[in-house]
């Protein structure tokens, strides 16, 4: 075991090709892969250039596709011999001054796909935690790799480094490649106008958040990623620091008419130190992110299924001042996923809104239960729906075309991310253009799951699978599958503060981990609806007989509860749907709707 | 490399492929194309020199073929060809056109006095690079048989090929000089040394070459010439995959290309162009080479870009194939179709049958300088909540040109259109609102109803005219509108209140309402029977995560899209035939009209309206001629529209009641001879909505209040 995995970690690029099936065979084989150093948890200056590490996250954009050279020669002018050379896995060439590439005869070109991947947005505290845990490698940090650093290595003043503080992820260095550098490049070096803020380079979809992205270039067919995949790539480590755009020589412009533009340059070729670049030799697509789930069985998921909901739900339930019934649509609102898209029919959103929070009492209410519910998700974002993050915030991915990449927005999000909105916050003021676009694209986003990126010239939509749980006064400004009005206990109302202590108290380390499994688990279940639904079809005539202009029934209404009983079932440990959970789903639709008929205005 | 061509047999057939190559056209004149353009190329008054493979295809498709996958190397022979051709086809002294001319001219004649030493038979011209001296340039324009490649698909096997590919440019630099051969003289000798430059960058000569420095040892300075090198236009363009190429979930693809000389100033941004070039990679230089050496760029070496107008994209312009074919040759391929139609709402067939006759559009007719649309409006009203977004999202997707806006979202301005002040020029320009801009499409409207009033009067004239007359800021012209109007309209009070007449109802003017084709009046009531087969529906979506596959399969978006604007080609006639089958119905029409308590207004607009749904109908068939099938269809549209309306009124029975209005029906039945069958009653009845159980009912109240009578077997009904 121990002798395959240090083979890991020795494994050069033209190792791995020698005998590239086997080398696949064996990754494949390993019980995990926590040896093979996670760039996440792992800073990536610790690593020396082409060594075997793995990176995950979240496919950001897709550049043009690169080609490169599979196959070169190289003609020595001193010793005057030839070498067969490959480019493959691996960003320069690494030949000798005395070297040549002879570019006119056995050149053998090939393609492959540049991926820009930022490490998952949202990705929670405790998840990124139990993952750092797992997957840290401590002898990395004690490698002296100050001693193999280059003399000229001061002369690499980027901009933007003097003021980072984060000096020591900047000081990268690697050990082998640049012994075969010329000095002289890196001298000619002019790098005094193009001054790119961090920010734009990382271009990740939520503001304010640290975040680590790569540049991942993949050599197999990568048609079935797409954009927002979740994917863990096994790659070999590119750092070499002069793939740096900023050190681009100066251009005669008489001359040399503009392939790129500046700005597109130095954005394609971030400071490797910064992005590094990952040559994958294998990309998995993540189903999840949880790292407390590895192996999914259905039956003990199940089984375990009820446990969890109890605990959830006890939890839940005080949270929520004491309310069962949106303690119930919350818990249903937490496993809910888009389980079927057709056409332009999607099934299986399950968008929440709880109205009537007690803001006067606790303006803080929706953030305080925003922190709970943060500690059960494996993803989630909070966004405080304030005119100002309207106006300025941008929602939506655009594509830039000075700079040739699509623009991060908010909404880029991986799936299964839980979008809490708060609306508690909103105030009166004025939207301005931009703000009304971005509340119409969270409105379509949130009955469509569908987010529309701008291409400037004409608008592409993509598929989102992001929840959305809204808390507002009174009933939201934007669409909602379900709305509930919150209905607190006098009880509850008076010890909040009190509750919040003891619920975290009750939400020991293992009942959390519990629950954040359960909520994952359920995701993946496979859930089947028998044949006979007569109950279903009888319920739904007897509706529509019974609705008026009034209260209408309609197609839409059915196809709610049909979800609703979906997750219902589910919740309770239940792949198919039966009669009980029918009941259930009827009688908490029914309460809702008469919650919502009689909406007695705040009591605060 | 298995087989080498024969270059220098290819060289030949292409010359005489150039002198032979006639084409007759209609009045029988021999038309010597690539003979008149040497001419032209030959006293420089034509630059491009444009080889059209198809001709080659004719002649000599082996040929044709090669140079499709090796268009570079041909590009240079067929240079050659020309160039040893041109003296042959000059036939007078050509002026010289600019400083460049007059000094190719110069250095000819100075070679030629400089080396007429006996004996040595030497070209004079050899020694100068021929890029410096050749005034032409040599393009390809690609089969009109082959299919372009999607950007996606341009790979590695493409390079050094003929491709023509179709996008959307994004970007494109501004033209600039590009040097193609760098003339220098030395500051020691004297002696000019000429560089070909082939690529984007060069490195100038470190030192003379000519025979006297180099024995002298002098190593003089070379100086670069502007006025002795030659320059080309150079213009870069990216162009980017049309949206419906981009597979699901991924981001357009990217292509650079290079153009040169005539092919440069073809495109803006924005605009959809289909370019035809070489596919090459391009190999770093200087510092990306070091960093970056393994990699090449690539691009596409532009040989024509055309731009492609909206309308004829290709995926219009492509004929339906032998699948798509065999698929539409369905039975009912009307009601398919319509079913197709925002497949994911369930039911109401006959307003999707409506929006279809939208998309396809009646026949404009002009008699007399009189203009009649052939547009069909609609609209779309009914409670909240019945799907009318949902409809009118589906049609502006799959119309090819469409604007989709609301009521309350646009003014007036937005609609029509506004005059511009030009930040540059200050010129006062028009901008087209949405109405000018689906201009021969369909525009969508919802919530038609709070819209503002002086906005709505905008609507007026484009629905029946097809034209807006714009009167602003000195600006007064007409921009034609030639559009279909599909709004959709909630009742004003939230619901649509039966008591109320339709213009207080929606709050609309009769005027605005006379002019739309169809009015629908969605609802949705309960029903058992449709209840439970929307509820099975339902279930079986939850069950089995696909649609029934009982029901008829929805066609494919592209496919309606296509078939769509196939059927457009078709410009249907009413046959004479029909005139009195159309006249009469249109007059029955007037008299229930005037007869029944009628919500709508049934005017001459009505007649013109069945005119266009069933010119609308033979053109979905592919017809050139309306028959009476399509009329009949045509006319119960119209009637079921009237019907979606009245259904309410029956709903709180006020007024006549179901009993009396069948009587009604009965009666005109009769008409004078006083006898009528049961079934036809039935028949009639149902038609009309009514049930028949109530249908029995009136017969027997009537039979009892001894208005009339029925046999034994009850099959006829004799009036007393």
């Amino acid at each position: 075991m121990h002798d395959t995995m240090s083979d890991f970690e020795n494994v050069t690029p033209d190792l791995w090709m020698a005998n590239e099936v086997i080398w696949k065979d064996r990754l494949l084989k390993l019980p995990n892969w926590y040896q093979i150093p996670l760039i996440n948890s792992n800073a990536s200056h610790n690593l020396p250039d082409s060594t075997l590490v793995r990176f995950r996250g979240m496919i950001q954009d897709m550049h043009n596709p690169e080609f490169y050279f599979e196959q070169f020669e190289v003609y020595n002018i001193i010793t005057k011999e030839t070498k067969r050379k490959t480019g493959k896995f691996r960003d320069t060439a690494h030949i000798l001054e005395n070297e040549k590439i002879n570019y006119t005869e056995n050149l053998k070109s090939a393609q492959r796909q540049t991926m820009v991947v930022v490490s998952l947005p949202g990705l929670n505290e405790w998840a990124q935690q139990l993952e750092d845990r797992k997957n840290h490698l401590k002898h990395l940090e004690q490698q002296p790799n100050t001693s193999k650093r280059l003399s000229n290595s001061t002369k690499l003043k980027r901009s933007y480094d003097e003021a980072d503080e984060d000096s020591d992820a900047m000081e990268v260095v690697d050990n082998e490649t640049v012994t075969s550098k010329e000095p002289k490049t890196i001298e000619s070096v002019n790098n005094t106008t193009n001054v790119v803020s961090r920010e734009h380079l990382l271009n990740f979809p939520l503001p304010d958040v640290p975040s680590k992205s790569c540049i991942v270039k993949i050599y197999d067919d990568s048609d079935n990623l797409k954009l927002n995949d979740m994917i863990e790539v096994v790659g070999f480590l590119s750092v070499d620091p002069s793939l740096s755009g900023e050190f681009q020589n100066q251009k005669n412009p008489l001359l040399e008419p503009d392939i790129e533009n500046e700005v597109e340059t130095i954005t394609h070729n971030p400071p490797p130190s910064l992005v590094p670049r990952l040559h994958a030799v294998y990309v998995k697509k993540l189903e999840h992110c949880n790292p407390l789930v590895n192996n999914f069985d259905q039956g003990t998921v199940l089984k375990e299924a009820n446990m969890a909901r109890e605990h959830l739900l006890k939890a839940l339930t005080e949270l929520l001042l004491g309310d069962g019934l949106a303690a119930e649509y919350l818990i249903c609102h937490l496993i809910a996923c888009v389980y079927l898209r057709q056409d332009a029919l999607t099934l299986g959103q399950f968008c929440l809104n709880l109205s009537n929070v007690p803001m006067k009492k606790y303006p803080k209410y929706a953030q305080q239960l925003y922190d709970v519910i943060k500690q059960f998700v494996t993803k989630s974002y909070y966004l405080p729906l304030t005119i100002d993050n309207m106006n300025t915030l941008t929602l939506l991915p655009k594509k830039d075309y000075e700079c040739n990449r699509l623009t991060s927005g908010v909404l880029q999000l991986s799936k299964n991310t839980h979008l809490v909105i708060d609306e508690t916050r909103m105030e009166q003021g004025r939207l301005d253009a931009a703000g009304v676009g971005n509340v119409t694209a969270l409105a379509n986003m949130i009955t469509t799951q569908k987010v529309e990126y701008d291409f400037k010239y004409y608008k592409m939509e993509f598929d989102s699978d992001i929840s959305v749980f809204i808390l507002s006064e009174g009933k939201s400004l934007l669409p909602s599958d379900y709305h509930l009005p919150l209905r607190p206990e006098e009880s509850s109302l008076e010890i909040f503060d009190a509750i919040v202590e003891a619920a975290t108290y009750y939400l020991k380390e293992e009942i959390m981990n519990v629950i954040r499994s359960y909520l994952t688990n359920i995701k993946l279940v496979k859930y089947t609806i028998s044949e006979d639904l007569q109950f279903v079809e009888e319920d739904f005539i007897e509706m529509r007989s019974k609705s008026d202009s009034e209260n209408p029934v309609t197609a839409d209404d059915l196809h709610r509860l049909l979800v609703l009983a979906r997750l219902v079932s589910l919740s309770r440990g239940f792949d198919t749907l039966n009669k009980e959970c029918w009941d259930i789903t009827k009688k908490m639709e029914a309460e809702r709707l008469q919650r919502l008929k009689n909406r007695i205005a705040s009591t605060l | 490399m298995a087989k080498m061509r024969d270059y220098t047999a290819d060289k030949e057939s292409f010359k005489n492929f150039f002198i032979d190559f006639c084409q007759t056209d209609d009045e029988g004149h021999k038309n010597f194309k690539y003979a008149e353009q040497l001419t032209k190329v030959a006293h420089r008054e034509q630059t491009a020199f444009v080889v059209e493979l198809d001709d080659l295809h004719e002649t000599n498709d082996e040929l044709a073929e090669a140079v499709r996958q090796n268009t570079r190397r041909y590009t240079n022979m067929v240079s050659d060809v020309v160039y040893e051709m041109l003296p042959d086809y000059k036939h007078r002294e050509v002026a010289a056109k600019d400083a460049l001319d007059v000094y190719i001219e110069h250095r000819i004649m100075l070679e030629a006095r400089n080396h007429r030493i006996p004996g040595e038979m030497r070209d004079p011209r050899n020694r100068y690079p021929p890029e410096l001296i050749r005034r032409f340039e040599v393009y390809f324009k690609d089969l009109s048989t082959s299919k372009s490649v999607p950007i996606r698909e341009v790979k590695a096997e493409h390079i050094g090929k003929l491709v023509t590919v179709r996008g959307i440019v994004t970007r494109c630099t501004d033209v600039k000089p590009l040097l193609v051969v760098a003339t220098y003289s030395c500051s020691a000798c004297g002696t000019e040394t000429y560089q070909p430059v082939k690529a984007l960058q060069f490195t100038p000569p470190p030192a003379c070459t000519a025979d006297e420095c180099r024995l002298n040892k002098t190593a003089g300075q070379l100086h670069l010439q502007t006025r002795g090198s030659r320059f080309q236009k150079f213009q870069e363009l990216k162009i980017q995959e049309h949206s419906d190429q981009v597979p699901v979930g991924h981001i357009p693809r990217q292509l650079s290309v290079y153009c040169r000389g005539e092919t440069t100033r073809r495109a803006q941004p924005g605009d959809h162009v289909a370019v035809t070039g070489v596919f090459l990679p391009l190999l770093n230089a200087g510092f990306r080479q070091i960093v970056q050496g393994l990699l090449s760029d690539t691009y596409l070496e532009a040989h024509g870009v055309t731009c492609l107008n909206q309308s004829d994209e290709s995926e219009m312009a492509e004929a339906l194939t032998e699948e798509e074919l065999s698929e539409l040759a369905d039975e009912d391929l009307y009601s398919r179709m319509a079913r197709s139609l925002a497949p994911e709402i369930y039911g109401h067939e006959d307003v999707k049958k409506a929006l279809l006759l939208l998309l396809v559009g009646g026949v404009d007719k002009h008699p007399n300088g009189m203009k009649i649309r052939g547009n069909i409006n609609i609209c779309l009203m009914g409670d909240p909540g019945v799907a009318k977004s949902q409809l009118l999202n589906y049609i502006d997707r799959l119309a090819p040109r469409s604007q989709y806006t609301t009521g309350r979202g646009s003014s007036g301005v937005g609609l029509t259109a506004a005059v511009m002040k030009d930040p540059f020029t200050g010129e006062m320009m028009l901008e087209g609102g949405a109405l000018v801009l689906a201009d021969q499409g369909v525009c969508c409207i919802d919530e038609f109803d709070k819209m503002a009033d002086n906005d709505r009067t905008a609507i007026h004239e484009v629905m029946e005219q097809q034209t807006i007359s714009i009167a602003k800021a000195g600006i007064m012209t007409c921009l034609n509108a030639r559009v279909s109007i599909l709004a959709a309209a909630n009742p004003a009070y939230g619901r649509y209140n039966p008591k109320r007449t339709l213009e207080q109802n929606i709050q609309l003017p009769a005027a605005l309402l006379s002019r739309f084709d169809l009015l629908w009046l969605i609802q949705d009531k309960p029903n058992r029977e449709k209840d439970l087969e929307l509820a099975k529906h339902i279930a079986y979506v939850h069950q089995h995560s696909s649609q029934p596959p009982s029901e008829v399969r929805a066609l494919p978006m592209r496919l309606v899209r296509r078939y769509v604007a196939l059927t457009k080609r078709k410009q249907p006639v009413v046959p004479t035939a029909l005139a009195d089958y159309i006249v009469s119905s249109y007059v029955e029409l007037r008299r229930e009209a005037r007869n029944a308590r009628d919500v709508t207004f049934t005017s001459a607009r009505n007649l013109l309206a069945i005119l266009r749904l069933s010119t609308a109908l033979a053109r979905l068939r592919l017809s050139d001629v309306v028959e009476k099938e399509d009329v009949a269809e045509a006319i119960r549209l119209v009637d079921m529209s009237k019907q979606s309306l009245q259904h309410v009124e029956e709903n709180v029975q006020r007024g006549i009641s179901a009993t009396d209005r069948i009587f009604a029906i009965v009666r005109d039945l009769a008409g004078p001879n006083k006898t009528v069958k049961v079934a036809d009653v039935i028949e009639r009845c149902v038609d009309k909505g009514f049930k028949p159980d109530q249908v029995d009912a009136c017969i027997e109240e009537y039979e009892n209040l001894n208005v009339w009578q029925v046999n034994q077997v009850r099959t006829k009904i004799t009036f007393m």
